[in-house]
Order: C-alpha cells, then sequence, then structure tokens
C-alpha cells in the first residue's frame, strides 16, 4: 500500500508501507493493505507508520483527513 | 572646463547605486526561488484537499454551515495583502489601488474595514477613513512574511473566520498580487468568506467510488471546509510573496540596466568635456609659441 503525507508546507512522507495507525475522530483505527476506500477526519495525535522492512515512524499531526482508495493512501496533516 | 569633476562624481555614484540594485536583484532572484517553491510544495496538499471537498458536497447540500450562509454585505472586511519593503515596481499600488476601487465603487455606502498584511498597505490604510482592523490578532500581520509557514499562517484566519462566524462582517475579500511568473504579476481580488457557492458541474463520475465516510459525510465537511478555507488564505500569502520577489526583480533589473545607460551617457559627456579641455590647453601653447616667434 503506498502512503503519502502531506501539510501544506512539505511532503512528510511518501513510499510503500506495511500498515498505518491513524487518529480518527472517533477513536484510533489501523489501515492496512486493500482497505475498503475511506474518507475519515482525524484529530490532534500520532500517525504511526510500519514500513514494508518493520521500520516504525511517528508522525505528530494536529488534526487533518485521511482517503484511502485502490491501495493509496493520503493524509492531509497539519 | 569646471564639470569635469563633477561628471566624474556623477559617475561614480550613479555606478555604486548600480551595484546596490544589481545585488538587489540577485537577492530577490535566490529569494524568489525558494518563495517558489513553497507554492509547489503546497499544491498536492491544496489540490487533494479541494478534490475530497468536492467529491463529498456533490452530494451533500453545503449551503448550511456557518461559512457559506450568504448575508447582505453590509459589514465588509477587505484583506489587502503588500509587501513589507518598497522598491519593488507598481506591485504595492497595483494592490492598494485595487483594494481602494472596490471600497470606493462595489462596495459604496457600506461599512468597510480593512486588514493590511504587509507594511505598505498598513501605511496607506491609515491615512483613510476606513477602520483598520486587526490589532487583536495573535501576531501582527504584517510580520506574518518574516516566517511564511502555515503554523504562523493558520491563527490568523482563524481569526478571520471567528469575526465572519460571530456576523461581524457580511462579506471579505482579499486583494493580492497573483504569481503569474517571474515577470508578471496579476493583481486578484478574491471572494474569502461567505464560501463561494460551488460550480455546478457535479461529475457523476467521481461519485462511483463507494467511500466509508468516519464519522459522517456532513462531520468531515464541516471538518474540511474551515481548513480549506486556511489553506486559501495561505496559498493568497504565498502567492504575493513569490509575487513581491519577482516584482523587485524585474524593477531591479530594469533599475540596473537604466543605471549602464546612464553611466554610458556620462562617460560620452566626461570624454567629450576631457578632449575639449585638452584642445582648448594645445591652443593656448600654440597660441603662445606664435607669440614667441613673432
Amino acid at each position: 500500500m503506498h502512503l503519502e503525507i502531506v501539510t501544506p508546507d512539505k511532503k512528510l512522507f511518501s513510499g510503500e508501507v506495511k500498515s498505518v495507525k491513524l487518529p480518527g475522530t472517533d477513536g484510533s483505527f489501523g489501515v492496512l493493505n486493500n482497505h475498503a476506500p475511506i474518507i475519515a477526519s482525524l484529530k490532534k495525535g500520532t500517525v504511526k507508520v510500519t514500513e514494508q522492512n518493520q521500520a516504525v515512524q511517528n508522525f505528530e499531526i494536529k488534526g487533518g483527513v485521511v482517503e484511502v482508495l485502490n491501495n493509496k493512501m493520503i493524509v492531509l496533516a497539519e | 572646463m569646471a564639470n569635469l569633476k563633477e561628471v566624474r562624481n556623477r559617475i561614480v555614484s550613479v555606478s555604486s547605486t548600480q551595484q546596490i540594485t544589481s545585488a538587489m536583484k540577485m537577492v530577490s532572484a535566490a529569494k524568489l526561488r525558494r518563495a517558489q517553491d513553497a507554492v509547489t510544495q503546497m499544491r498536492p496538499y491544496a489540490g487533494k484537499l479541494k478534490e475530497i471537498l468536492e467529491n463529498l458536497s456533490a452530494s451533500l447540500d453545503s449551503s448550511e454551515g456557518v461559512f457559506s450562509r450568504q448575508r447582505e454585505a453590509n459589514n465588509v472586511l477587505l484583506i489587502v495583502v503588500t509587501s513589507n519593503r518598497g522598491l519593488c515596481g507598481a506591485f504595492n499600488a497595483n494592490a492598494i489601488k485595487q483594494a481602494n476601487f472596490l471600497a470606493k465603487k462595489q462596495y459604496k455606502g457600506k461599512q468597510i474595514s480593512v486588514l493590511c498584511v504587509g507594511k505598505k498597505a498598513a501605511d496607506f490604510f491609515k491615512k483613510t477613513e476606513y477602520k483598520i482592523v486587526g490589532s487583536d490578532l495573535p501576531r501582527n500581520a504584517s510580520e506574518l512574511f518574516d516566517k511564511l509557514t502555515f503554523d504562523n499562517v493558520a491563527p490568523v484566519a482563524e481569526k478571520i473566520m471567528e469575526a465572519f462566524a460571530k456576523g461581524q462582517f457580511d462579506r471579505i475579500d482579499i486583494i493580492y498580487n497573483q504569481f503569474k511568473n517571474a515577470a508578471v504579476q496579476v493583481t486578484t481580488v478574491e471572494q474569502f468568506l461567505p464560501v463561494a457557492p460551488a460550480s455546478q458541474e457535479n461529475k457523476k463520475s467521481n461519485a462511483v467510488t463507494d467511500y466509508i465516510f468516519e464519522p459522517g459525510k456532513k462531520e468531515i465537511v464541516d471538518d474540511l471546509i474551515p481548513r480549506s478555507l486556511k489553506t486559501q488564505f495561505y496559498k493568497a500569502l504565498l502567492d504575493s510573496h513569490a509575487a513581491e520577489h519577482g516584482a523587485r526583480m524585474t524593477a531591479m533589473h530594469k533599475a540596473t540596466d537604466n543605471a549602464k545607460e546612464l553611466i554610458k551617457a556620462l562617460k560620452l559627456h566626461y570624454n567629450k568635456a576631457r578632449q575639449a579641455a585638452i584642445t582648448g590647453e594645445i591652443l593656448e601653447i600654440v597660441g603662445g609659441a606664435e607669440a614667441l616667434n613673432n
């Protein structure tokens, strides 16, 4: 699954990932490969990205929105 | 020839001015590149945000939100974006002129307030009868250009949106110079609030994807609209910032060229005067020798 995390200032992350954990407005949720199309709003918290080689990266965000479509995931963060 | 020295002094002063203007051109060119990069950086974000928003609002009546309520425009806020520094041609004058035109013609007789981003606009509107707002902002609006990041700009946009939501203003327009390329800036008036109704071309092809919405369509739209407004405001500032450096670069380029022309003319004048002086001296010597021979 391809993930992009963009903010208005720069691109924080771009690459293939295994799983992503997101701070949804209604509670934290995870996204794995072949997830159904979803648009969800995010609240302040940490986006936890697990890459293909198991490396884990954390990104602090103040809120945003995420779109998943055809194994392409875009996080618009602030 | 008494003016020989004067001309020499002028040549020296013009060439030092030329040095300054060409240095300023270089600096602006470097800053322009960085400003342009910032505009490019935010494009994917703005594009995706717009896409999602259009996708959502196609199936949702969005004319009910706090920010899209159309009211009779009695209290108008004009956000005038200029630069903090001068020496950039007609850049600031254009934006101020446009704002003045709006206030005098389109919003004639309305209660007009002005929010100045950039010292040049602030200096101008201080002398007019319009109400200046923005003293309650978290930071001075003109300081935004010192460090133009989304985190700095967002609180200002939030304040403006809050004022609209509270009914302090019925209509808010942004006047700024849009960056076309390094040589061309277009003075633009953009409606900031209320949110302009989306164009009616609802592309049905977009609606094919069956998204899950979390927590719900309406909540997401309510969350996205302020975000897209902040992005719009930020984009206007970035655009103006890039345009400013473009305008300054062009202005300084012209100034350098002018100085070059001026130096050429002065050099010609100087050489003419120098030769006239030499001719005069030779004439005197020859005259003196002739007198001795006789």
